[in-house]
């Protein structure tokens, strides 16, 4: 590779290389500043300026039109810049939560930014990628940065219990993954994905089989039944901000990537994978809404809510058409800006004691924090889809797209469960507004996180205006594949 | 004056609701209730100008997005349905914030109250306005909000409290029809706006839509989708669990949301759509079949009931079943006809119970009142004017009746006359409406019976303290009993008869009466003589039946037991008589109710419904949380053998295929 | 003698990979066997990999092996971690003592 066409392929990657040389570097100078918590807090807020310097990068600084890099393994389109942004943002969300509460629980740790930068890195290929190989190590540097941060809490068994479900399963998935990695490479004869796609218009059974175990691999990304089993567990487990990466930049990015794989190489196999999206959604939707039913625990509700939004994504998938990329990325978007809020609200239930993460800790809330009550109402019933606020756009989105392709009974299934699962968002509700307060008050939340609930429980009803510009964004960026 | 109909009750909403600890339960009171008082005088002024003048317009007020196709704006449309519906929500809103400056007198958290009455009111007017689906589905859901919020307003009261669930998450299930509806007229006509849909709506008629691995036709899936959507909402049969335990909610709130507006709001639906209905037989013939079952359904349940409000609540749902079959025989302007005099009616039957209920302190049981007629005699005198509504008591041939006659009797000519002209359902709806219209006066003059005459069977304090209710309440029940006696008569000719063409100005088709149909088919457009009587007859017999258990009768069991001897086993087997009597038609006929109440209601309902369902989902989520064991080897065993099963079926897809 | 062609090949890592997967959820007595088996399912696809490469006679199916390599001892680097910090806490690595969190 000559050098001024490295420095073409270079200036596509920017944002990573701001990651990576960042994240590297911030490992150096944490080991030389004196003091755990300064080290932690300096590397925190460094880590946090990098991430939003990406974003502005990948926002404003893009190259017009876009481009590949690297002889086509990473793919430089609207589409990937849309979920670029969104990822490092969500990430930035999620170090300013941990902040406080990592200082608190005394886990505050320079390696946390760092192995956040590396995970974000890790999505950031991801969603650039167009060749298996990529989607490998983007997948890869994700998942085991957050492997380590799911047992960060090192003196925890919970913690570390969480940490090692997920990375033996995780690993089991990636080796799902990459079995059928193989298959495809051998029954493609590439790795790229456009050479995939000439491939997929005659698909060989061998090529049928690689597509089921990619996608089953992805599908334990974005924790879509039946491979959602850790997801609960994992949740409970780790550090609630933890949990709260998890369950935003992670899985717009495996959604994203899953988008990518099935609309690229495989879209001549639309209907092949239109079937597995199908089950996969339905059985989302269904262990999503049904498990939650029971939980007493805010965080495994939050994790079965996240596996039943997965499923109405996938309903949106299921379309395989250019409204279905689209659909998808404007119902993840929502849905991120709701869990980030969500989270926020339980990071805030700190007692005098100590954290509190049971349901029924939450009651009387409206009388001793109507603030937060009110957000944590208006985040919880957007999450849930109610009309009049944002959340709805995103579920009308996707059942519209199923609808286009001739899914209506799909989309009806998914309306039933929809219908199952405001019950639970109000059941938890119900105690926020009507039942007595039981146990002491919450403490105040530090600033940061108050801030973030706040103004994600104020756009819940503020990004309604915003949806038709959020419209354009996300059908601009969705026509950078599919059709 | 559109922006004082619409904005008033909003602007009110919103300074009562947040601002109500500065200003003052008093004054929060004040604003809710002149906001609607002025929004009830300008539709006033508007129904005079749209719908008799025929100045028919649309405001635009704000675009809200315009993507591709997806063009959607913030319209008030004012035609003569809209100007129809305006005036019956904004009217009975003004009179029932007034009523509930008596009726939550004592309540701590009126201003609450108020702001959700108006809040309620904003919602339904934007609604009715809507000039394209997404709006509608606005106020749609805007109204199913504020009405949960109603009806759970005494949240500390666990009744109240389950009530409010069930009829949000029994709403939902309408609500997504409603929605699969409106995406699917999206789909097939590339746009949500009213008049562009109606006007291609024939292109309908031949593209189609797969649901389950059938074909339908587009425009009947849309148009029973819609249907579903309207289902929910206004009470009917298999979705219809949600308005009796509604009651649970303070009784200006019944009278609002449950008996003229938010219930009614599924007819509006449908009569809104009607170029949709026409062209879908199929779904119109299904509305016919549905609207008659809850109307015979809805009235013998009504038979078996004791507390007063509920037996209201399901005559609500009879009536509204009335109005669907109407509609769905394709009488859209009696149906509309009759939405408008109910409002009144039945909205007066529930103040005139609220102020029973007010008077006895809150006692709701009928077998708890009666004799209390000198007590409140004004309120009684309401009471009797609005049964007089409901049942239809008139004078066919000569025109002179109640409101209900006119509406009532209009829609059970023209099943009658529809049945004739070979109209699916036609005659089931006829019979089944005469059946039904029967037992509404039985039901409502048990009702009255049992309230107000005969001895009082409560106990003695109450019946102490009993007192007629304040002037703010009854002046309310006076208006509404005015609009109860001539809203029939006065309107007739504008809603369904003569002047109808040039009433509805094409926002409806006018019915067989109108000018223009009036000289082709009038001769042969008369119901025979018999029909015209029919319901009349029923309402009398219902009358002396109930007349016959509940007064004549009530005294007879204590002298029987008194005197004894001979003349008692004469007696006794008069008695044996009535028995036989009392058998056949009351017990046979409350049987029929309790057999309906228990068994439909409870048991196949609840049993597949909302409750009996919440016990299924609860158990399908034990089952899964018992499948998440928590051991890693179960957890990899269930990836792998959805991995299997996703190859398994592909491949042998492929290999069928 | 027979030729030993691709299809041995992708029978012996077939076979290789469901004997990892089987080590996964059948083994319940000690988390380093999964870690093993997890080596065991990625040596099956290196396999795969390697012989669908000479087969294609295509470079990148080795260089993807190499990254498999390379990725898979970081793996086990974690994951061996990972086991460490749960031996500190609980005392003992057996599968079926992994089951603080359910339902």
């Amino acid at each position: 590779m000559t050098g001024p066409a490295l420095l073409a392929d270079l200036s596509l990657i920017i944002p990573e290389l701001i990651l990576a040389v960042g994240a590297m570097g911030l490992l150096l100078a944490g080991v030389f500043i004196k003091g755990e918590e300064t080290a932690a807090r300096l590397v925190s807020l460094a880590a946090m300026a990098l991430l939003i310097l990406a974003a502005g990068v990948a926002v404003f600084l893009a190259p017009q039109g876009g481009g590949t890099a690297f002889f086509g393994a990473f793919v430089l389109d609207s589409f990937s810049l849309y979920a670029k942004a969104v990822v490092y943002l969500a990430a930035a969300i999620a170090l300013v939560l941990a902040g406080h509460y990592l200082r608190t629980e005394r886990l505050a740790r320079f390696e946390f930014p760092v192995l956040i930068l590396l995970a974000t890195l890790g999505m950031s290929v991801m969603v650039s990628a167009g060749d298996l190989i990529a989607l490998y190590l983007g997948l890869e540097l994700q998942s085991l940065a957050l492997y380590i941060l799911a047992a960060f809490n090192r003196d925890s068994l919970r913690a570390s219990e969480a940490g090692l479900k997920y990375f033996v399963l995780g690993a089991l998935s990636s080796g799902l993954l990459l079995y059928g990695a193989s298959l495809v490479y051998g029954f493609a004869g590439s790795t790229e994905f456009g050479a995939i796609a000439l491939a997929a218009e005659n698909p060989s059974v061998g090529l049928v089989f690689g597509l089921v175990f990619v996608v089953s691999g992805l599908a334990f990304k974005i924790s879509a039944a039946p491979f959602h089993m850790w997801t609960p567990d994992v949740y409970e487990g780790a550090p609630t901000p933890v949990a709260a990466f998890f369950a935003t930049a992670p899985k717009l990015a495996a959604m994203v990537l899953l988008i990518r794989v099935l609309m690229e190489p495989f879209g001549a196999m639309a209907d092949q994978w239109q079937q597995i999206t199908i089950i996969l959604a339905i059985l989302s939707m269904g262990i999503g809404a049904l498990g939650a039913l029971l939980q007493t625990n805010i965080k495994r509700l939050m994790a079965y809510s996240s596996i039943g939004n997965m499923g109405y994504a996938l309903v949106g998938l299921s379309a395989a058409s250019e409204a279905a990329v689209w659909a998808v990325l404007l119902y993840m978007t929502l849905y991120v800006i709701g869990v980030a809020g969500a989270f926020g609200v339980i990071l805030s239930m700190r007692r005098a004691e100590g954290m509190v993460e049971r349901i029924e800790d939450l009651a009387g809330l409206s009388k001793s924090r109507p603030g937060l009550a009110l957000a944590f109402t208006g985040l919880l019933l957007s999450i849930g889809g109610m009309p009049f606020l944002v959340g709805f756009f995103g579920k009308l989105f996707v059942f519209y797209a199923a609808v286009q392709a001739g899914l209506v009974w799909l989309a009806v299934i998914g309306g039933l469960f929809s219908a199952i699962s405001i019950a639970y968002y109000l059941m938890i509700l119900k105690r926020v507004w009507f039942d007595e307060p039981t146990g002491g008050e919450f403490i105040n939340p530090p600033a940061s996180v108050a801030i973030i609930t706040r103004v994600t429980g104020i756009a819940t009803v503020g990004l309604l205006l915003l949806v038709p510009f959020m419209l354009t964004r996300v059908i601009e960026a969705g026509s950078a594949i599919g059709g | 004056m559109a922006f004082i109909v619409v904005f008033g009750p909003l602007l009110a909403a919103i300074i009562a609701g947040l601002f109500h600890k500065q200003i003052g339960t008093r004054a929060s009171q004040l604003i809710t209730t002149g906001a609607t008082i002025a929004a009830a005088l300008a539709s006033a002024w508007l129904f005079v100008d749209v719908a008799i003048l025929g100045n028919a317009r649309t405001y635009e007020l704000a675009q809200w997005m315009a993507v591709g196709n997806f063009d959607i704006s913030w319209d008030i449309r004012l035609d003569s349905l809209s100007a129809v519906m305006l005036v019956v929500v904004t009217s009975v809103s003004a009179l029932v914030h007034v009523y509930s400056w008596g009726y939550m007198a004592d309540d701590p958290h009126r201003s609450r109250f108020f702001a959700y009455l108006s809040l309620f009111t904003f919602a339904m007017l934007s609604l009715v306005t809507a000039d394209n689906f997404l709006q509608m589905f606005f106020g749609w859901e805007g109204v199913g909000l504020a009405s949960y919020l109603l009806i759970g307003f005494w949240y500390k009261k666990k009744s109240a409290n389950d009530a409010a669930i069930k009829a949000f998450v029994t709403n939902r299930v309408g609500d997504f029809g409603l929605a699969l509806g409106v995406m699917a007229v999206f789909a097939v006509f590339g746009t949500l706006d009213f008049d562009t849909v109606f006007g291609q709506v024939d292109d309908g008629t031949v593209q189609t839509l797969t649901l389950f691995g059938l074909e339908f036709m587009a425009l009947e899936l849309i148009a029973f989708l819609l249907f579903i959507g309207a289902m929910g909402k206004s009470a009917q049969f298999f979705l219809h669990v949600w308005l009796p335990d509604a009651m649970e909610g303070p009784t200006p709130v019944s009278a609002l949301i449950h008996a003229a507006t938010m219930v009614t709001a599924g007819v509006f639906l449908v009569c809104r759509c009607y170029p949709i209905y026409e062209l879908a037989p199929n779904t119109s013939a299904i509305i016919t079949f549905i609207g008659a079952t809850t109307a015979l359904f809805a009235a013998t349940v009504g038979l078996a009931q004791n507390d007063i409000k509920r037996v209201i609540a399901y005559s609500t749902c009879s009536q509204l079943g009335y109005m669907f079959f109407a509609a769905g025989l394709g009488l859209y302007s009696a149906a509309m006809f009759h939405l408008f005099t109910h409002a009144f009616f039945k909205a007066l039957l529930f103040l005139g119970a609220g102020s029973v209920i007010h008077g006895l302190h809150h006692e709701q049981d009928m077998r708890n009142m009666g004799g209390i007629y000198k007590l409140l005699p004004v309120t009684w005198l309401m009471m009797i004017i609005g049964t007089l509504a409901l049942t239809g008591v008139g004078i066919p041939l000569l025109n002179l009746g109640f409101a209900g006659f006119f509406s009532k009797d209009m829609i059970i000519e023209e099943a009658f006359m529809a049945g004739a002209d070979g109209v699916t359902f036609g005659y089931f709806a006829f019979v089944v409406a005469i059946i039904a219209a029967g037992l509404t006066s039985f039901y409502s003059w048990r009702l009255i019976f049992m309230t107000f005459h005969g001895k009082f069977r409560g106990d003695k304090h109450t019946l102490d303290h009993a007192h007629e209710s304040p002037w703010v309440m009854i002046v309310p029940l006076l208006l509404l009993a005015i609009g109860a006696i001539f809203a029939g008569g006065l309107f007739r000719s504008d809603f369904v008869a003569r002047g109808a063409l040039e009433f509805w100005g094409g926002s409806l088709p006018p019915g067989p009466y109108a000018e223009g149909n009036y000289g082709e088919g009038a001769h042969g457009h008369h119901p025979p003589t018999w029909v015209l009587f029919s319901p009349i007859a029923v309402t009398v017999l219902g009358f002396v039946l109930a007349y016959w258990f509940y007064v004549v009768k009530e005294g007879l069991p204590a002298k029987i037991a008194a005197r004894g001897g001979p003349l008692h086993s004469f007696l006794a087997n008069k008695w044996y008589f009535d028995e036989i009597y009392d058998f056949i038609f009351v017990r046979g006929a409350r049987g029929l109710g309790d057999l309906f109440w228990k068994v439909g209601d409870r048991r196949i309902i609840d049993g597949f419904g909302p409750d009996g369902v919440a016990g299924t989902v609860m158990q399908a989520g034990r089952r899964i949380v018992r499948l998440q064991s928590g051991y890693l080897y179960h957890y990899a065993f269930v990836m792998l053998i959805g991995v299997l099963g996703l190859a398994v079926w592909l491949v042998a897809r492929a290999g069928g295929q | 003698m027979f030729e030993i062609g691709l299809g041995h090949y992708l029978t012996l890592a077939a076979i290789l990979f469901t004997i990892g997967v089987f080590g996964i959820f059948v083994n319940r007595k000690n988390v380093i066997i999964l870690l093993m088996s997890i080596e065991l399912i990625l040596l099956a696809v290196n396999v795969n990999m390697v012989a669908f490469s000479s087969h294609l006679g295509d470079m990148t199916g080795q260089v993807f092996a190499m990254l498999i390599l390379t990725v898979a001892a970081a793996e086990a680097a974690v994951g061996l971690a990972i086991l460490v910090v749960f031996f500190r806490n609980r005392g003992d690595i057996a599968v079926e003592g992994v089951n603080l969190m359910k339902g």
